[in-house]
């Protein structure tokens, strides 16, 4: 009884109970078919979840589609703009091959032919931005209505696993709407983002929408800080 | 071949004449057993960088599939991506092509040349591969 009473006796006692307790709770769980039924259920979500993540990829592709063919057929295919992007994209090089070749002691008059083709180019860009924003206001108003409709269906949905744990900053996105701290739990907005940034710019490239490098540096003073014109500032 | 202080594998003469690139009359030069005469020939800079820009993307799927199925996970996957990125292309351009980078922009114009796009895709793929691997 003595030994019983101690402070290891107690112990003991206490480990053995509780791997009793463990074993019948254990014993009595496999026996019930509803233990059984929430593993098939699990592996069903997992695989729920996977066909979700593949889902958005998809609509993350026929969005970037949609968006291109809408506007192509708003402004791509118009004269106007075919004029005005061949214009730029002639400006913006022979801009770039002049300052190239211009030195640090080349006269007034040559700093004030590249400031007035600056300028045209410009005024080139400005134009072509305007062109196509009709573009951009029919794609914001259709990509308002059809996000409102995919954030509704997958509302509360946990789409796919990260693997990794995102900042604070981000788990605003990507834990968005979605119950449980598990902050791996990807929300449906953080994976269309990211598929929309690598799959878009992907298939301009591939179906040859997208602007030049000389004129997307140039256009840059439009909407935002100009391009520093190197040795004229 | 057109002036520089790198020796380019890009800027070596050619036996079929000058290029059309923006740097005039530098030429590429297919000095390796096994490579096409056209090689790099008549790049320009902008085909270039299209080249740069594929070459990112490619490395993305590639990483992005062994990531998810190994599965490397946290940062130092994204750490790993960004450093396996960076320093491949930048080994590749420097040291195998040895071109003249102020030709191109800048150590920094090729570096960050579709970057953003690579990351994004290395992104995607690496959560795709790991939600089915391993979650699923």
């Amino acid at each position: 009884v003595t030994s019983l009473l101690s402070e290891s006796g107690c112990y003991s006692v206490v480990l053995k109970a509780r791997e009793l307790v463990f074993a019948s709770f254990f014993l009595t769980l496999e026996r019930f078919p509803a233990w059984q039924v929430g593993v098939q259920r699990r592996k069903c979500e997992m695989s729920t979840m996977f066909a979700d993540t593949l889902l958005i990829v998809f609509i993350s592709v026929c969005t970037a589609l949609l968006a291109e063919g809408i506007t192509w057929v708003l402004v791509y295919r118009t004269d106007k703009y075919k004029r005005l992007k061949a214009e730029v994209e002639k400006q913006s090089k022979k801009l770039e091959k002049k300052k190239e070749t211009i030195t640090e002691s080349a006269g007034r008059q040559q700093k004030k032919k590249i400031e007035r083709q600056e300028e045209k180019l410009k005024n080139n860009n400005r134009d072509l931005s305007m062109v196509r924003m009709k573009s951009m206001f029919a794609i914001g108003f259709c990509f308002t209505a059809l996000m409102g409709m995919f954030n509704s269906i997958f509302d509360g949905r946990v789409v796919a696993k990260l693997p990794f744990t995102p900042l604070s900053y981000i788990q605003g996105l990507s834990h968005r709407n979605l119950l449980g701290d598990d902050t791996t739990d990807c929300s449906f907005i953080f994976l269309y983002i990211l598929c929309t940034m690598s799959i878009r710019q992907n298939i301009q490239k591939i179906l040859g929408l997208a602007p030049s490098r000389a004129a997307t540096k140039q256009a840059g003073g439009f909407l935002g800080p100009p391009p520093p014109s190197g040795k004229f500032s | 071949a057109a002036g520089g202080g790198k020796r380019s594998r890009l800027s070596r003469s050619w036996p079929t004449g000058p290029s059309k690139s923006l740097s005039g009359a530098r030429c590429c030069g297919a000095t390796r057993p096994g490579r096409t005469r056209t090689g790099f020939c008549n790049l320009g800079q902008d085909e270039f960088l299209d080249v740069i820009y594929w070459f990112r993307q490619i490395i993305a799927v590639v990483l992005g599939v062994i990531w998810g199925v190994l599965p490397l996970r946290g940062f130092l996957g994204i750490a790993g991506f960004c450093l396996i990125n960076a320093g491949v292309l930048y080994l590749y351009f420097s040291n195998y092509l040895q071109i003249d980078e102020e030709e191109y922009g800048g150590t920094w114009e090729l570096t960050k040349e579709g970057f953003m796009t690579s990351f994004a895709l290395f992104m995607v793929i690496w959560i795709i591969f790991y939600t089915a691997i391993h979650y699923d």
